[in-house]
């Protein structure tokens, strides 16, 4: 009964609505007589309910009822807008702080200024007019709210929208051949995706990433998307604990990635080489990675670590236990800078989680050695730098040997990579390698240190003589000169 | 022993009548007054050259010039040729004793008026190794090929880019092309170590025959005494010998620089890297380097630095010439108005190095 009351009232406000608005209408009152598909459209179009005429966007008098006068180029009958017209036409009300609020709208007014900036806004092929207008998204004569589930901007219809341009390899090709044409196909494979082609509304669309007007290129600073701004793009849900109540995931990734050294490396150095959230879950087929696929998606970028990591015992190992692979050391999105303390038997080390003196007991006294190793090397490294350093200070020259401390380095570099082969053999080769290198450069800067000693005492000994020199000859020309006299 | 040499100076004496050397030496005197320790400095710039030419053909044994090899090559010498470091340091820092001691030469003369006649071409000779020493250490500078020295030579042959007429050709001569490169250290070199020393050593051997013939400059207020009331001593060997002392002094002092303060010598030239900030030319450059800092961008319609050079041109021709137009030395009177120049150019020198240094 509630509901046949309802949809009473429901149609006597529209009959109502439609009267009064189509009154003064008299484009409507015509064409709708007329039974043409615009006009049957407009009657649903959010413009047609706030009263908005036809001839705000092609002209003419509404109000007479004389074909002739109405549509006539005295009364202002401009027709179709055809190209950018259009979206001008929208603009003349939508970027009108002061009409829109004439309207009752509280929508933003810079719809129009922010699609210019985006890349919708390039020039089409035909080279008259933009890529897209606001009718490209909107529709024309049958717009509704972005709220109302019948708008092709809703969220649950913003992909199909979107896909219907950028799924078209032959449409896509004309103005970006390079982009690839599967973002709706990765996008259903995704989390996103799925959940989104359940219904969900609330999970991410193309417009939560990439925005809606203002959408710009990768390459954009200014973009959603761009490296160093896409962790805070994904953040804005992400680390939203309200908005991300019901999927029960955790809700601090960007407040751990911010303190990891590749979000210390993407948003506080810009260096875009560094990995954002995309480079390890995807962007468009976003998935968290799987246990045992982590150390092929970190050897993208950590090849030769994954690959040694690989071929090591503990792959298997961490494959039996379930144990997802670098992340089980290093964490995942609060990957800290990789320090030696994370090898060895005490401390921070992290071989102890697994290995002990009575548990896995191989493996307890390999990480004791690596670290022993390292120790050393390191120990190697410091006396030779300070020797140089000294050296240096004295004023000596010690490029050639600064230079060869350069392979104990690199040593020490080769082995924080070999360290993930878990293989004494070939770590020992590495570090005594860098340990003979550090220790030649000792040498060299020490006999550089003793070498400024000698000079010192040969210069000593030679003011000495060239001294006594001296004062024998003032001696003898005294002599010479009171003999003269 | 006695024997031997004597026999030895016969022999010699036969061949090239030498005893008449010795008279000659034997007859030569030195005059004493208040102002003599200025005679010693010729003798220290002497010894200062020597020490260069020893230093210089030490270090060319192992030195390769070239932009991939320069930098090296003195590196090799600090650290792997035994006392190469020395050598280095001895040369670097003979080269600006040197300056300095010629300079001091050049003012004590100035002020004695020993320029006056007939000692006019003593002056000139003097005056063109100076020039000549200048352009040994602009040349030596750019050798071992690192940053500093780059980019000196860069804003220094700039300055000599902007003299009008030969400005221009005179650059691109200098530098071998528009920039300084590998090629400007062929040519900076051979400058160095071959044309420079020939002209450098034909200067000398004049300079030292004119005052072997002429004697030293007796100061003007000593002009009107008689020949018995000058004092005197001999310039064999009691001279000689004093020269010789005062050599050892300056060559403990030089061992002293060179072990206690070697020269450094910087990281390699990068001809692709911005010059380093605050980059100065040597010392002895300094004072016109800073000069031309305040000069304005346009004096009289004239370029702000080309008015500079000029300037400092006309100075230095005036300085040079002053044998010429200074006539009242040669009749034993002082001239006031050479003092005060000489004066207002020690002052300028003096405190313009000063504030370019400082600043």
């Amino acid at each position: 009964m509630n509901r046949l009351k309802r949809i009473l009232i429901g149609a006597a406000m529209l009959i109502i609505v439609h009267t009064v608005a189509s009154a003064d209408d008299q484009c409507y009152t015509c064409h709708s007589g007329l039974g043409d598909l615009p006009s049957e459209k407009f009657a649903k179009d959010i413009h047609f309910k706030k009263g908005i005429s036809c001839a705000a966007c092609h002209g003419g008098d509404a109000k007479s009822d004389d074909m002739d006068i109405a549509m006539s180029k005295k009364s202002g009958y401009a027709g179709v807008p055809k190209g950018n017209a259009i979206s001008a036409a929208c603009a003349a009300c939508h970027g009108s702080e002061e009409k829109m609020k004439k309207y009752g709208s509280t929508l933003p007014t810079d719809q129009w200024k922010e699609l210019q900036t985006s890349v919708h806004a390039r020039t089409s092929f035909t080279g008259k007019e933009n890529i897209a207008q606001c009718t490209t998204c909107h529709g024309s004569h049958g717009i509704v709210s972005v709220k109302n589930p019948a708008s092709p901007v809703y969220p649950a219809n913003v992909t199909k929208l979107c896909s219907e341009c950028h799924s078209s390899a032959t449409f896509m090709r004309a103005y970006n051949p390079s982009l690839p044409v599967d973002q709706m196909e990765k996008y259903k494979t995704s989390v996103h995706g799925m959940k989104h082609g359940k219904g969900d509304v609330k999970v991410a669309e193309c417009a939560s990433c990439h925005g809606s007007h203002g959408i710009r290129s990768v390459s954009d600073t200014r973009s959603t998307i761009y490296p160093a701004n896409l962790p805070m793009t994904c953040a804005k849900c992400h680390s939203n604990k309200e908005y991300m109540k019901e999927y029960k995931i955790p809700v601090d990734q960007f407040e751990k990635y911010s303190k990891s050294v590749h979000g210390n490396a993407l948003m506080v150095k810009k260096d875009l080489s560094a990995p954002a959230c995309n480079d390890c879950h995807g962007n468009h087929g976003a998935v968290p990675p799987g246990v045992q696929s982590i150390s092929k998606v970190c050897g993208t970028c950590h090849a030769l670590n994954a690959e040694l990591f690989s071929a090591s015992p503990h792959k298997k190992a961490f494959d039996e236990k379930n144990l997802p692979e670098c992340e089980t050391c290093h964490s995942n999105h609060e990957i800290l800078h990789a320090t030696d303390d994370l090898v060895g038997t005490s401390g921070r080390a992290v071989c102890i989680r697994c290995h002990s003196e009575t548990n896995n007991v191989k493996g307890f006294a390999v990480a004791k050695t690596m670290r022993s190793m390292i120790d050393s090397l390191h120990y190697h490294q410091q006396v030779a730098e300070t020797l140089l350093t000294a050296a240096e200070q004295k004023g000596m020259e010690v490029a050639e040997a600064k230079f060869k401390l350069r392979d104990a380095h690199q040593a020490d570099l080769q082995s924080k990579t070999l360290v993930h082969s878990f293989n004494e053999e070939k770590f020992r080769e590495v570090v005594s390698k860098g340990i003979s290198v550090a220790e030649l450069v000792q040498g060299e800067a020490q006999q550089s240190i003793d070498e400024y000693y000698f000079r010192r005492k040969g210069l000593g000994v030679s003011t000495l003589i060239i001294t006594v020199l001296a004062v024998s000859l003032f001696f003898y020309i005294r002599r010479i000169e009171s003999k003269g006299k | 022993m006695s024997m031997i040499s004597e026999k030895m100076f016969q022999w010699l004496d036969e061949r090239f009548h030498l005893a008449k050397a010795v008279e000659f030496m034997n007859k030569k005197y030195v005059p004493v007054h208040r102002h003599s320790v200025w005679y010693y400095f010729g003798g220290v710039s002497l010894f200062l050259f020597i020490v260069q030419v020893v230093t210089g053909i030490l270090l060319l044994m192992y030195y390769k010039s070239g932009e991939d090899q320069a930098f090296e090559s003195i590196q090799f010498i600090m650290s792997k040729v035994q006392f190469g470091w020395l050598i280095r340091s001895v040369h670097s820092w003979a080269a600006n004793l040197f300056i300095l001691a010629v300079m001091i030469h050049m003012f004590s003369v100035y002020f004695e008026r020993a320029y006056r006649k007939p000692r006019e071409l003593t002056w000139f000779t003097g005056m063109l190794m100076l020039f000549i020493a200048l352009t040994f250490g602009f040349s030596g500078y750019l050798l071992p090929w690192n940053e500093v020295s780059y980019f000196a030579t860069k804003v220094g042959t700039d300055i000599a880019g902007v003299i009008p007429v030969i400005g221009e050709p005179m650059l691109e001569f200098l530098r071998g092309g528009e920039e300084v490169t590998g090629a400007t250290l062929s040519r900076f070199f051979g400058l160095h170590v071959a044309i420079l020393p020939v002209v450098f050593s034909l200067m000398l051997g004049l300079h030292l025959l004119f005052v072997q013939v002429q004697g030293m400059s007796t100061p003007i207020h000593m002009q009107h005494l008689k020949e018995e009331e000058i004092k005197k001593m001999p310039f064999f060997p009691n001279f000689v010998l004093r020269d010789l002392l005062l050599w050892l002094i300056v060559l403990n002092v030089l061992a002293v620089l060179a072990v206690y303060f070697p020269w450094e010598l910087g990281n390699k030239a990068d001809p692709f890297l911005p010059a380093p900030e605050g980059i100065k030319p040597e010392w002895y450059f300094l004072f016109m380097f800073q000069t031309l800092k305040y000069i304005p961008g346009h004096v009289l319609f004239i370029d702000g630095e080309l008015f500079g050079i000029l300037m400092f041109g006309a100075g230095g021709l005036l300085w040079m010439t002053v044998p010429l137009w200074d006539r009242e030395s040669s009749e034993g009177k002082i001239s006031r108005k050479v003092t005060y120049y000489g004066l207002f150019v020690v002052m300028f020198v003096i405190t313009l190095t000063i504030v370019g240094w400082l600043a």
